[in-house]
């Protein structure tokens, strides 16, 4: 017993957070931002525990091991959870004063899905893991559903349903895809598919249906195309402190999945899956890439971008090396700190500037240099410009995939970079070179202001001196491929 | 002293750092720790060339730290005889910029910040002995240059042509924000191809090692130096001004303000150049041998069409900016050569062409601030208002066209020769034409600017320069005739570091 709670400790702690935030609200009702700091500071006492708690170890039958990969993963949502918190608290506190508590709570439960997610070894509890991960997400999504600036009109409503839709329907198809493949092959646990036949025949046609809708299923939960519809337009209507927490954590808890899945349980039988794979990486990034390019929203841009993102990342699965893989989590590191900066400065600059387009956050530079600035860097790190976190990132992932034999796509991927940096530029344009209608600094609220600090901090530190990520990455794939 | 090369790129950035804490009303503050961020960089490269070694060669002075040990990437310093004088180059050219720009009064603690970053990552790829290294700096001197030119650039009008007349409109020919996404996205693009190209060559080195001696020391396949020796050539080249991938350089330099154009066209076109020979030929001397048609054809394209663009324009900026196009093609030319002289002379050029068009676009900035228009068919007599200003023009101009005495007739002597040494002795004749059409452009400039009778009406009341504004002209056409007189000081350098890098290739040319 004192084992299952070492084991499921952190989990238990966040969950314990989440009830007793509900409980605090019900009978002690409060309106201040005190709900929300109390989370924040209890989610880093979490963190904090995460560096002294050795919970390593694994559950009866395997279905849940614990290993640095998991660690990895547990501090990083841990970090997008406390950064989210503190990006929603003053918008919280300002547009829904009386529903906080509940938020907190629902952020908190979708916290605690991916972190279990991160080790669970069987089909069962990565779905439900899965489930818990993404149900608070649908809600949230359609949180400020009256909110927004008079000149936007009120898409939070059409947000939410739309990636409940989609979210529904992809687990309906990897629910439909893990049938086929747990029937076909007698067992539940993620590993390597049982054929049945002679030695060297591969799976069974109907494995193979059941593997691609799995894949496929995954596919909308990353947002990767073909799957990708839902992306902008959840991402231009729902909240945007929580879009930056949308962005990131959901998308590295799918990414996890998917290489826990391909990497650790498929990896015989790549045959299967990597072109399909290889089609969407490269897809993602084409697609991603341009449809960015005649965005006016930013947001929108922004989402197109994380297409593109994903696109990468995908290409360093693709390599199915434990270099690629520990490439992937520091490419999904840097970008959880970049984008969710990215966002609360889009944020701050909103809310003082009355929407999301390009023309309303025009001169945010000259208004407040320190924005602008931040800004600035966190779209330099997502173009993968030098000595911000997301070069080494785009970098490394290149390298790895170079490794690996994928020249194409890597030429294609230093391409589409170009691209990239056009749009991102045209953000920055609009920051620094137009001018806008207003003048006055932009006033960001304390918590934010030190979410997007904190953001940062940490781009531009991991861009100086990437190495003790690279590390605790290389460390961390280790539990999942072997080898090189 | 010791970390010396270190302490030369950190300087600037250190100053910016500053910078970045100080208030943005401390106006004199801000220059003050700009200036002394640039003077200490320049102190140091001093300091380098008084200290170095020019009988023994080689890396001198070297450095190193793990960067990310287990990709192998180092941030490995050390100076060569070329680092030398790029290194004075750059010195020279960030003192005189930050005194230009002295009077840059919008939002004047951003621009001093991104020059200081911008010559930071100058300083740190003439020294880099680590290719990835090397590639990290060459982004940090590419980058700032986008809000530079973007923010504190120029606009003008720039008349409907040629086949996509149509799009002029949409994408806002002319303004300085088309010109800074231009710069940047060519720029990139070139960036993308060295990118490319350098992992080819770090793969097939066995992956383990960016540093540039290990990459010297493997003997590369035909097909890997065929594919990443054209990759470099563009990358860098776009960076050099390569016809036909020099378009961003006229509209950059025509937009960008005086200090930001000083330091482009006069260090970051030079690291175009510095990467094409410095990484690209000796790294991959066969395939460079196997080139060499190639890169030595259009380099003569360069230099005549350069010119010849340059003798149309009616702009005073354009001019400049395309005789830079043209002068950056003797440095392609003479390192197409493949010989001690044509290299010499290409480096030498590198310094010359610095130094003579820093201060070009110093004086037409000069000019620009007070007569308010950079058409030349409006000026005239300025000589008479503005004399010292016109004094300091025509110096520059001999030095373009180049006349003995000056650093330009050096460096292109040196060329001319080389060429008609190497392999191909043909490219020694068009390139004289480009200098004899050089002449025709811009002593008619210098003419129709500076002489004449005295300006009437609005021009009559111009002024000379003042203060600060003097450091340019004095420093840079001192120096451009001291290097005239005395080329050895820096010949020497150069020579040395040619010698070795040459030495790779000669077999197989």
């Amino acid at each position: 017993m004192s084992q299952w709670i070492q084991l499921f400790a952190l989990e238990f702690a966040v969950v314990a957070i989440a009830a007793l935030v509900l409980l605090w609200d019900a009978f002690a009702p409060r309106t201040g931002r005190a709900v929300g700091w109390i989370t924040a500071l209890l989610l880093g006492g979490v963190l904090a525990a995460s560096f002294f708690v050795d919970g390593s170890g694994a559950a009866p039958h395997g279905v849940f091991v614990r290993d640095a990969w998991v660690v990895f993963h547990e501090r990083l949502f841990l970090a997008a959870g406390i950064l989210g918190v503190l990006g929603s608290i003053d918008w919280l506190a300002m547009r829904t004063p009386k529903r906080q508590a509940e938020y907190y709570a629902l952020l908190l439960f979708s916290l605690a899905g991916m972190m279990l997610l991160a080790g669970a070894r069987d089909w069962i509890l990565l779905v439900v893991c899965f489930e818990l991960m993404s149900m608070p997400l649908y809600v949230l999504c359609a949180y400020g559903k009256q909110d927004g600036p008079a000149s936007e009109p009120k898409l939070a409503a059409e947000a939410g349903l739309k990636l409940f839709v989609t979210g529904a329907a992809s687990s309906g198809l990897t629910l439909f895809g893990l049938a086929l493949v747990v029937g076909m092959t007698g067992t539940s646990h993620i590993g390597p598919i049982v054929t049945g036949g002679p030695v060297g025949s591969g799976p069974a046609p109907l494995t193979i249906v059941g593997m691609l809708f799995v894949l496929a299923g995954f596919g909308f939960k990353v947002g990767a195309v073909p799957f990708h519809m839902w992306v902008p337009d959840t991402y231009q209507g729902a909240p945007t402190p929580f879009v930056a927490f949308l962005s990131v954590a959901p998308k590295a808890a799918g990414l996890a999945t998917l290489a826990i899945v391909l990497l650790g349980g498929w990896s015989a039988s790549s045959s299967v899956w990597l072109p399909a794979l290889l089609v969407i990486a490269g897809a993602s990034m084409v697609v991603g890439n341009f449809f960015a390019l005649p965005q006016t929203d930013a947001r929108r841009l922004l989402g197109y971008s994380g297409i593109a993102q994903i696109g990468y990342a995908l290409l360093a699965i693709a390599t199915q090396s434990r270099g690629g893989l520990a490439m992937t989590l520091f490419f999904v590191a840097t970008y959880v700190f970049t984008n969710l900066g990215v966002f609360f400065v889009l944020h701050a600059a909103a809310e003082e500037g009355g929407g999301h387009t390009l023309a309303r956050i025009a001169g945010l530079s000259k208004r407040s240099p320190w924005l602008g600035g931040a800004l600035l860097v966190f779209l330099l790190s997502l173009a993968g410009i030098p000595f911000v976190a997301g070069f080494w990132a785009k970098l490394f992932v290149f390298m790895e995939a170079w490794n690996a034999g994928l020249v194409t796509l890597v030429v294609l991927g230093v391409a589409l970079a170009v691209v990239g940096l056009y749009y991102y530029l045209t953000v920055a344009r609009s920051t620094y070179m137009a001018d806008g209608d207003r003048s006055t600094p932009v006033r960001t609220g304390f918590a934010l202001g030190a979410a997007i600090v904190v953001c940062l901090f940490f781009v531009v530190g991991l861009g100086l001196w990437p190495k003790p990520l690279v590390e605790a990455a290389n460390h961390a794939a280790a539990g999942i491929v072997s080898g090189r | 002293m010791s970390h010396l090369l270190a302490w030369i790129v950190a300087a600037p950035a250190i100053a910016a750092a500053v910078l970045l804490v100080l208030p943005a009303s401390a106006r004199l503050p801000i220059r003050v720790v700009s200036l002394i961020g640039a003077v200490v960089a320049c102190a140091g490269s001093v300091l380098v060339a008084l200290t170095y070694d020019r009988v023994a060669g080689g890396m001198q002075m070297p450095d190193d730290w793990a960067l990310v040990p287990s990709l192998g990437i180092h941030l490995k310093l050390a100076v060569d005889g070329w680092g030398v004088a790029l290194l004075l180059l750059t010195g020279v050219i960030i003192v005189t910029g930050v005194l230009a720009s002295w009077g840059v009064e919008k939002r004047g603690k951003e621009f001093f910040l991104l020059l200081l970053v911008l010559v930071s990552g100058v300083f740190g790829v003439f020294v880099s002995q680590d290719l990835f290294v090397f590639f990290l700096f060459y982004e940090i001197a590419v980058l700032p240059m986008y809000l530079l030119i973007g923010i504190w650039g120029a606009s003008h009008d720039v008349p409907k042509r040629g086949p996509f007349g149509f799009a002029w409109k949409r994408f806002a020919v002319g303004g300085k924000e088309y010109a800074a996404m231009k710069l940047t996205l060519m720029l990139l693009v070139g960036s993308a191809a060295i990118l490319v190209a350098m992992f080819l060559l770090w793969k097939e080195a066995g992956g383990t090692s960016f540093d540039l001696a290990h990459l010297e020391q493997t003997k590369f396949s035909l097909a890997t130096q065929n594919w990443a020796f054209p990759l470099l050539w563009l990358g860098f080249g776009t960076l050099a001004g390569v016809f036909p991938f020099h378009t961003w350089s006229p509209d950059g330099h025509a937009s960008a303000p005086t200090a930001v154009s000083m330091l482009h066209a006069g260090v970051l076109m030079k690291l175009g150049a510095f990467g094409v020979m410095r990484v690209g030929m000796v790294l991959c001397p066969d395939a460079a041998a196997n080139w060499a048609w190639l890169v030595g054809g259009v380099a003569v394209i360069n230099v005549l069409y350069g010119a010849l663009c340059a003798a149309s324009q009616t702009d005073l900026k354009y001019i400049i900016a395309y005789s830079s196009v043209s002068h950056m093609g003797i440095v392609m030319l003479g390192a197409a050569t493949l010989t001690t002289t044509g290299w010499n002379g290409a480096v030498y050029q590198m310094f010359a062409h610095g130094i003579m068009t820093g201060l070009f676009f110093a004086l037409v900035g000069l000019v620009y601030e007070r007569a308010h228009t950079r058409a030349i068919a409006k000026m005239g007599g300025f000589g008479h208002v503005m004399p010292a200003v016109a004094c300091f023009f025509t110096l520059a101009c001999l030095s373009s066209l180049g006349l003995p005495g000056t650093a330009g007739f050096v460096a292109e002597f040196l060329v001319f020769l080389g060429a008609a040494e190497g392999a191909h002795s043909w490219w020694a004749v068009p390139a004289v034409i480009g200098a004899v059409v050089t002449a025709v452009y811009v002593l008619r400039a210098c003419k129709t600017i500076f002489w004449g009778p005295p300006p009437t009406g609005e021009f009559a009341h111009l002024t000379d320069a003042r203060s600060t504004e003097w450091a340019a002209p004095i420093v840079l056409g001192a120096a451009l005739i001291l290097f005239g007189f005395w080329p050895r000081f820096l010949l020497d350098f150069i020579d040395v570091a040619s010698h070795t890098f040459l030495a790779r290739i000669a077999p197989f040319s």
